[in-house]
């Protein structure tokens, strides 16, 4: 046996044991993906597979009908059921459809159906009947695309203040930042709400939910500044000798280094962006043309409770943060350090 | 002439002072690199705090913001009496009491799972792991209210029948099954805390296991004794954002609002009493309450951290 595949049987236990504890953890996203492609005549029926189905369809004298398992002298056939009773039943055998009506004594009700695999790609195009998917895309990534560019502008150079100046009052005002991210939201909230719906008369349009990206978001300045504060500082000192400023050394030196964490925080604020529907509710409104997809398919979802249309609306709106996250994924898994004194290379 | 004397003045000062024109200048620019954060910090934190005090004693109504009266402490009074608050505030510890813990020892479990080498497909693995902390918190409820659904759920035809087990009453009614899924939902927001742990425990140099191996220690040895210690900053800070978010603060990973108001029933009652009863007056009073809470809360937890937290900045 070669020696790469003697490790794979040594280190196969685990590998099974983490894949069951996956699959556990992600067994009601799989229900998800599953139950969006089901059809909805499969919804409340006990007896479907647990797979997207339909009960076999059958065309007789021009009109649908359904296949059932029925029990005759010579054993189960598959028929179609044509007229269904509670003592008895005519039925067609798809076989030999020339034989014409057959009568089955008993109740349809208790014959089991013939499934087969069906994706009802019929629940996505009721969405994009029902929903104008692809404007609430863009309005979302525009949303996502503005606030994405103040949010990372502000706190990038916020936390590049923070690693490498002294401040006056020493560390104090780093301690005011980390405690306004545990202030409870709800505290700012009143008066917040009170000042854009009454004062300003903000409501409907998209500035309550951007303004305030412009001046930083202290969770995503604390991660930037234990980042940049790991740094070796030589090369910005050598860039200061050459006549470098402060925000040339930023752009130059740090930037340049700092991708990981960079991305790592576009990418929260990305899915921030994708799932806020707290603010949009508040200050949107559901008639506003600037409804964002989350809060669109939340209004959707409350609006149409029908298992199948519902997975299928979470699965629409989840597609496009998945495939960021697949793409970016090798540099969102290293950038999430806080202890700001590493060194690593 | 005027810019030398103006240096020169400068320099006067710095040596009256002691500090230098650079260290002067340097906070200077300093300053100015935060400023975005100071502007925003008066008008997003501080001014609505203030107001929020303010309004608290009062009896500021939305429908006729004109007639706001200066009540005293009144608000505070109806909240001793007020059973409703009492019980969701009660209710929202209790839940963080559960949740905190939980989330905290999964991600470090999920974390050293995700890091050894043992893994096969590592990338892959921390993607799917990570994937259910992306999905927004209201189709993570109905994810779960289908997977549970007792007739037709996988929970119960896949994994309880064939146990034997009964089937868990649907969490629409029933206190107990409502738990179980809090505890599920709450497993689900745990990618960013796995990140941090496992960021943390890279950043541990091999040469210190490898020192530990010689010494004869073994695997749980090597994890309980180097690993946790040296990962307490992790920890610490990850405690830190979950109580937040149970609370109402800021969230590392925002999926939009709690998917129900029984996740953090006082942040619900808030709601009601502001978009119910436009009441903003006894809901600054109720915030207030809560801020005033989490504070002792944030501040017994900072006071345990120099006991069992490892830091490494005061070596150095």
């Amino acid at each position: 046996m070669s020696t790469s595949l003697k490790r794979f049987f040594k280190v196969l236990p685990f590998n099974l044991f983490v894949w069951i504890l996956l699959i556990l953890y992600l067994a009601p996203v799989l229900f998800m993906i599953v139950t969006a492609m089901m059809p909805t005549s499969q919804l409340g029926d006990k007896q479907a597979p647990l797979y997207p189905a339909r009960i076999v369809p059958y065309v007789y004298e021009g009109r649908d009908y359904q296949l059932y398992n029925v029990p005759m002298d010579n054993g189960i056939r598959q028929m179609a059921l044509i007229k269904p009773g509670r003592v008895s039943s005519l039925f067609v055998d798809p076989q030999h459809p020339e034989n014409g009506l057959v009568e089955w004594q008993g109740d349809w009700h208790t014959l089991t159906g013939v499934y087969e695999f069906h994706i009802a790609r019929e629940n996505f195009a009721h969405l994009f009947d029902s929903m104008p998917v692809s404007k609430m895309l863009g309005n979302t990534l525009l949303l996502a695309l503005v606030g994405e560019f103040g949010v990372l502008c502000s706190s990038i150079v916020v936390a590049y203040g923070f690693a490498r100046f002294s401040l006056p009052g020493g560390n104090l005002l780093f301690y005011v930042l980390i405690a306004t991210i545990l202030i409870p939201e709800k505290v700012t909230f009143i008066p917040t709400f009170y000042m854009y719906i009454k004062v300003l008369q903000w409501r409907g349009t998209v500035l309550p939910l951007l303004v305030h990206l412009f001046f930083g978001n202290a969770v995503y300045i604390f991660l930037l500044r234990q980042n940049f504060k790991s740094f070796p500082i030589d090369l910005e000192e050598a860039a200061m000798l050459d006549g470098a400023g402060p925000l040339r050394r930023l752009i130059s030196v740090i930037l340049p280094q700092a991708w990981p964490v960079v991305i790592t925080v576009s990418l929260l604020h990305f899915f921030y962006t994708w799932n806020e529907t707290r603010l949009a509710s508040l200050y949107l409104g559901s008639i506003s043309t600037w409804k964002p997809i989350s809060f669109a398919v939340q209004n959707y979802q409350s609006l149409v409770p029908i298992d199948n249309l519902i997975e299928a609306s979470t699965l629409i709106m989840l597609l496009v943060p998945v495939l960021i996250l697949f793409f970016a994924q090798r540099y969102f898994m290293q950038g999430l350090v806080i202890t700001g004194t590493e060194n690593k290379q | 002439m005027q810019i030398t004397s103006v240096i020169k003045n400068k320099l006067t000062v710095a040596a009256r002072t002691g500090t230098s024109v650079e260290t002067r200048f340097k906070r200077q620019i300093g300053l100015m690199l935060i400023s975005p954060w100071l502007i925003g910090l008066v008008l997003f934190k501080l001014a609505p705090i203030m107001a929020s005090f303010v309004f608290s004693f009062t009896d500021f109504h939305l429908l006729n913001p004109d007639q706001i009266q200066f009540t005293g402490l009144q608000n505070y009074r109806i909240f001793a009496r007020d059973l409703d608050a009492g019980s969701a505030l009660w209710k929202t510890i209790k839940l963080a009491l559960v949740i905190i813990p939980l989330q905290t020892f999964a991600s470090i479990f999920a974390a050293a799972l995700l890091s050894s080498e043992k893994l096969l497909a590592k990338n892959t693995m921390r993607l799917l792991f990570f994937l259910p902390s992306i999905i927004p918190s209201f189709s993570a409820a109905l994810m779960w209210d289908g997977f549970t659904s007792p007739s037709t759920g996988w929970l119960n035809r896949l994994i309880l029948s064939p146990l034997g087990l009964e089937s868990l009453y649907h969490f629409s009614n029933g206190d107990s099954s409502l738990s179980f899924l809090f505890i599920f939902t709450s497993l689900w927001t745990i990618g960013p805390g796995i990140l941090i742990m496992m960021a943390s425990m890279q950043g541990i140099s091999n040469e210190v296991y490898e020192a530990a191996h010689i010494d004869g220690a073994g695997r749980f040895m090597r994890f309980f004794k180097i690993t946790i210690p040296l990962i307490t900053p992790a920890i610490f800070f990850s405690l830190v954002l979950n109580l937040t978010a149970v609370f109402g603060g800021a969230i590392l990973l925002d999926r939009g609002s709690r998917w129900r108001n029984d996740f953090s029933s006082y942040d619900g009652y808030v709601n009601f009493v502001l978009f119910d009863m436009f009441k903003l007056g006894y809901a600054s009073s109720l915030a207030w309450i809560f801020f005033v809470v989490v504070l002792i809360i944030v501040l017994i937890l900072f006071g345990t951290s120099k006991r069992w937290v490892y830091f490494p900045d005061r070596e150095n």
